[in-house]
């Protein structure tokens, strides 16, 4: 069942030309983990303040639970919707203390009640010992935690997450992501995050949708999307990749630098695509066979890999260039490479799908 | 794909801000607010009878003459004090500069008709100063010293001497903001320092230097006290004439729409000579100015020159006040002084609490539901501060007379209970005309905290009363303490309105102190007066503190 759903929402602001928001639709069933990825002015953001009440859709439906909370001439004002929200900034009231935001939102509930829920919370979110703390008193963390904490306290239909990570020290995000995970999926929690950066992402989402000009572009798993995008767009978006043109015949895929094989069927309604094999999905070999051969014009020293940029000549004079990764001490010596791309993870792109 | 089609009446935008309370009672406070401006301004078109004809023949053409002479002396002689005071604290190191540089702002405690019969009577030929100089010196000008100050060209000195801290304010925040990059950039161009005065600071500083300007000489035209000790004939001395004199209310309306027509003029100079003008700020290489040490007969000329201000518009009327004060002390503080004092008091504190919660109201309204219709109800409900205190009487006594003649409510004993002329006539105008002072400080700190904690709260399902009670308010003290302060001075040193709209038999300070002053007695008149100078006083001090914190 889904909790939420997004039906062709629109919102554009006055004084700009296009849509902040273009007719999108989005479904986020029970216990879903959704990132919703994208630059900064894509709409993502916009999208999050609609679905916690904060902006106003000029078009469309939104549905929390089966119930319209906004379109069908019908507006629920944010303090009605039973949706949680971290904000970048976390917003901790900084007049009250962890314990005082915590409970900031259970004043229906009976004294005992509010007692018993915000330990439990509190426990869960790892927080003990800081109930008396102020704001100014914690670390970046640890705010992070209390705005997780005081949006979980009344247990909303849905919590939302704006930007979560991107006021944490690269040092201590992979962590952070880690704990916030592991919290969300004990409680079985639904989670919207809005995000830029797509580390967030692989880390933490079940779902992600990419969304470019306030549509989105591609709905999928973190491991999918990465492998397989839809389009160049989105390609670039999750890291570099070898982008190689081609030419479908029976046994493979015609390029520049010879036949690439695949394991998948090729497509039988086209002829020419792009091929899109991310760096990491070629092996080094140590002779020819059926490698291809290319020599090294770059080295670049990464830390735990290299990345090798291999000039594959062609008769013709037509070159290639490709990027590989490789462990350091790869077999690759006097700047030559032999290498072959992993016939399961060759990724095509229809010629329109290019940005 | 849908088509983005225009906006309609009916769209949810529109009708969720329908069901707003928030929305209706920001719509209504401006519409209450607006409404004795309306009125004062519809009066325009009217044709007048004979009394507007003789009014406007014979009085009109020496009222705007009086008026333009006013506001042009006002406005040069505030730049001139203004902007070299300003200038010479901010750039220079010299003996004295750190007291000078919030003692410049002193004389704002003084309005202008205190200040105005303080040195009336110590040019006086009975003068204390003035019989010194006679019998030690034999110095003597006739029944004044020096000048008649009761005079046109007293009252631009006297107007300027209480006004110029408004430019000197908002000059020196300008300069001082400056990267000293950029004078640094001048001097290594080998330009010296009058060239960068007069090149780099003054054409830069231009639009604040004209706001500053602006807010003077709309206290010029909102002065009554001043002109009327003075024997300047202007609008507003022109309205007490017309509505007391000649019992014809037409006539004062008519004259409060010609001096709306002024403030209006003002208005739009104001926002055209700002034009489109932004400059580009330096960014992160801001470097505070350092200030340069001067030689000593340049670091003496700069003190006196700073002194000359703080010295005729603060000190000296003060140690006349103060000695006034010790003179008449105990004649004059009586059990009706008590009176007096609780009367302007408690006005003053129902007027800055009235306005000080609405202020709060509305600015909290236009941060939870941004819209154009609420944007505009909270600039309508600001309007009244630019509207002079005679206009805005003239407009709610129409009002209240028309209610009171129309709806009043007949008591048992047959004997109609008017409004007119009760607390609540005052303390209504006191919230049309300082509704902005209030509003200004209360935004100006609700900007400050972050629109994510509101939008926290309410979606943890906390109402928007409560998150303005729990979450706003508390973060808001030094605002809202700031903003009923400002309010609670503005109406304790209130002349024209409060004079033409107090209850029969009902004494302020500022109207005693006003009426002790105008009969001769202004001896008697100082103790009053220094209480609401010294009240005055607390606001510059915080400034003060304010400015030592940012450093």
């Amino acid at each position: 069942m889904n909790i939420l759903e997004l039906r062709n929402i629109t919102k554009k602001f006055p004084g700009s030309w296009l849509p902040a928001v273009d007719n999108l639709n989005l479904d986020v069933a029970m216990s879903e983990n959704v990132a919703l990825l994208g630059e900064s002015g894509c709409g993502k953001t916009t999208i999050l303040r609609m679905i916690a009440g904060f902006e106003v859709p000029d078009g469309g439906t939104i549905k929390i639970n089966g119930q319209v909370v906004s379109g069908q001439g019908k507006f629920i004002e944010p303090q009605n919707r039973k949706v949680g929200i971290v904000f970048q900034d976390y917003a901790l009231f900084p007049h009250k203390t962890v314990w005082e935001n915590i409970i900031f939102g259970l004043f229906r509930l009976p004294e005992s009640e509010v007692n018993k829920k915000a330990s439990e919370i509190i426990e869960l979110t790892g927080l003990q010992g800081l109930e008396k703390r102020y704001p100014h008193q914690l670390s970046g963390g640890q705010k992070q935690r209390v705005a997780l904490a005081r949006a979980m306290a009344p247990e909303p239909e849905l919590i939302l997450f704006d930007e979560p990570f991107s006021n944490i020290d690269s040092m201590r995000k992979q962590q952070m992501r880690e704990d916030i995970k592991n919290i969300i999926k004990k409680t079985r929690a639904t989670a919207i995050f809005v995000t830029h950066d797509t580390k967030d992402v692989m880390s933490i989402a079940d779902k992600v949708s990419v969304i470019r000009q306030g549509r989105i572009v591609q709905t999928d798993n973190p491991q999918k999307i990465y492998t397989f995008p839809v389009n160049t767009y989105v390609a670039d978006f999750f890291g570099k990749t070898n982008y190689i043109k081609a030419k479908v015949s029976p046994e493979g895929y015609k390029t520049a630098m010879g036949i690439i094989k695949t394991k998948s069927p090729l497509p039988a309604d086209i002829k020419d695509v792009l091929l899109s094999i991310r760096p990491e999905e070629f092996t080094t070999c140590k002779e020819k066979n059926d490698c291809f051969y290319g020599s090294i014009v770059k080295e670049r020293f990464m830390g735990e890999y290299k990345e090798l940029t291999c000039k594959v000549e062609n008769p013709s004079g037509e070159n290639t260039e490709i990027i590989i990764y490789t462990i350091p001490n790869a077999q690759c010596t006097n700047g030559k490479c032999y290498f072959k791309p992993n016939e399961e993870k060759i990724h095509v792109l229809k010629k329109h799908d290019e940005y | 794909m849908v088509k983005h089609k225009g906006r309609n009446l009916f769209d949810i935008q529109f009708q969720r801000q329908l069901r707003n309370p928030w929305i209706w009672g920001a719509f209504f406070t401006a519409l209450l607010i607006a409404f004795p401006l309306v009125i004062v301004l519809s009066n325009i078109f009217i044709p007048g009878d004979a009394t507007w004809q003789h009014i406007s023949r014979n009085l009109l053409p020496g009222y705007i003459l009086n008026t333009i002479v006013l506001m042009t002396g006002v406005a040069l002689l505030t730049f001139l004090l203004g902007v070299s005071t300003a200038w010479i604290v901010s750039m220079y190191n010299f003996p004295g500069h750190r007291f000078l540089s919030w003692a410049l702002i002193l004389p704002i405690a003084i309005p202008a008709y205190i200040n105005g019969f303080t040195w009336a009577g110590i040019l006086d030929y009975t003068s204390p100063v003035y019989v010194f100089l006679r019998n030690n010196f034999g110095i003597d000008s006739g029944q004044y010293l020096f000048f008649n100050i009761l005079s046109l060209p007293g009252a631009v000195i006297i107007l300027s001497l209480s006004l110029y801290p408004y430019v000197y304010l908002i000059s020196k925040a300008y300069f001082t903001r400056q990267s000293s990059s950029l004078f640094e950039v001048a001097s290594s161009l080998g330009r010296n320092h009058g060239d960068i005065f007069f090149r780099v600071a003054l054409p830069m500083a231009r639009p604040a230097i004209v706001a500053g300007i602006s807010l003077a000489l709309m206290e010029v035209l909102n002065d009554y006290g001043l002109v009327r000790y003075f024997g300047v004939d202007t609008f507003t001395t022109g309205i007490f004439t017309a509505w007391f004199a000649f019992s014809h209310p037409q006539s004062a309306l008519k004259l409060s729409a010609y001096l709306m027509i002024f403030v209006l003029a003002l208005i739009i100079m104001e926002k055209t000579q700002r034009g489109q003008m932004r400059y580009d700020t330096l960014g992160n290489t801001y470097r505070p100015l350092t200030k340069i040490k001067l030689s000593r007969r340049r670091a003496v000329l700069a003190t006196i020159l700073c002194l000359i201000p703080f010295l005729s518009g603060f000190a000296i009327p003060v140690v006349m006040l103060l000695y006034w004060s010790s003179l008449t002390f105990e004649y004059v503080v009586n059990y009706r002084f008590t009176e007096l004092l609780a009367n302007s008091f408690l006005l003053a504190a129902s007027a800055s609490a009235l306005v000080t919660l609405l202020a709060l109201f509305i600015s909290f309204t236009v941060r939870s539901f941004p819209s154009r219709l609420v944007k505009l109800l909270a600039r309508v409900a600001t309007l009244g501060y630019a509207i002079p205190g005679a206009v805005v009487a003239i407009g709610i006594l129409i009002l209240l007379l028309w209610i009171d003649s129309n709806l009043g409510i007949s008591s048992p004993a047959g004997i109609r209970i008017a409004i007119t002329g009760t607390w609540f006539s005052l303390v209504f105008a006191y919230l049309v005309r300082f509704m902005a002072v209030g509003y200004n400080s209360v935004d100006s700190g609700m900007e400050k905290i972050s629109t994510s904690l509101d939008e926290a709260s309410r979606s943890l399902g906390v109402s928007n009363l409560k998150t303005l009670r729990k979450v706003n308010t508390p973060l808001l003290t030094g605002s809202i303490i700031s903003a009923a302060l400002l309010v609670f001075i503005d109406v304790l040193k209130e002349l024209p309105l409060t004079l033409i709209l107090r209850p029969f038999n009902f004494d302020t300070l500022a109207i005693r102190a006003f009426e002790f002053a105008s009969d001769e007695r202004i001896a008697e008149a100082a103790p009053a007066a220094m209480i609401i100078i010294i009240t005055g006083m607390i606001p510059v001090f915080l400034l003060n503190r304010l400015m030592g914190r940012i450093g």
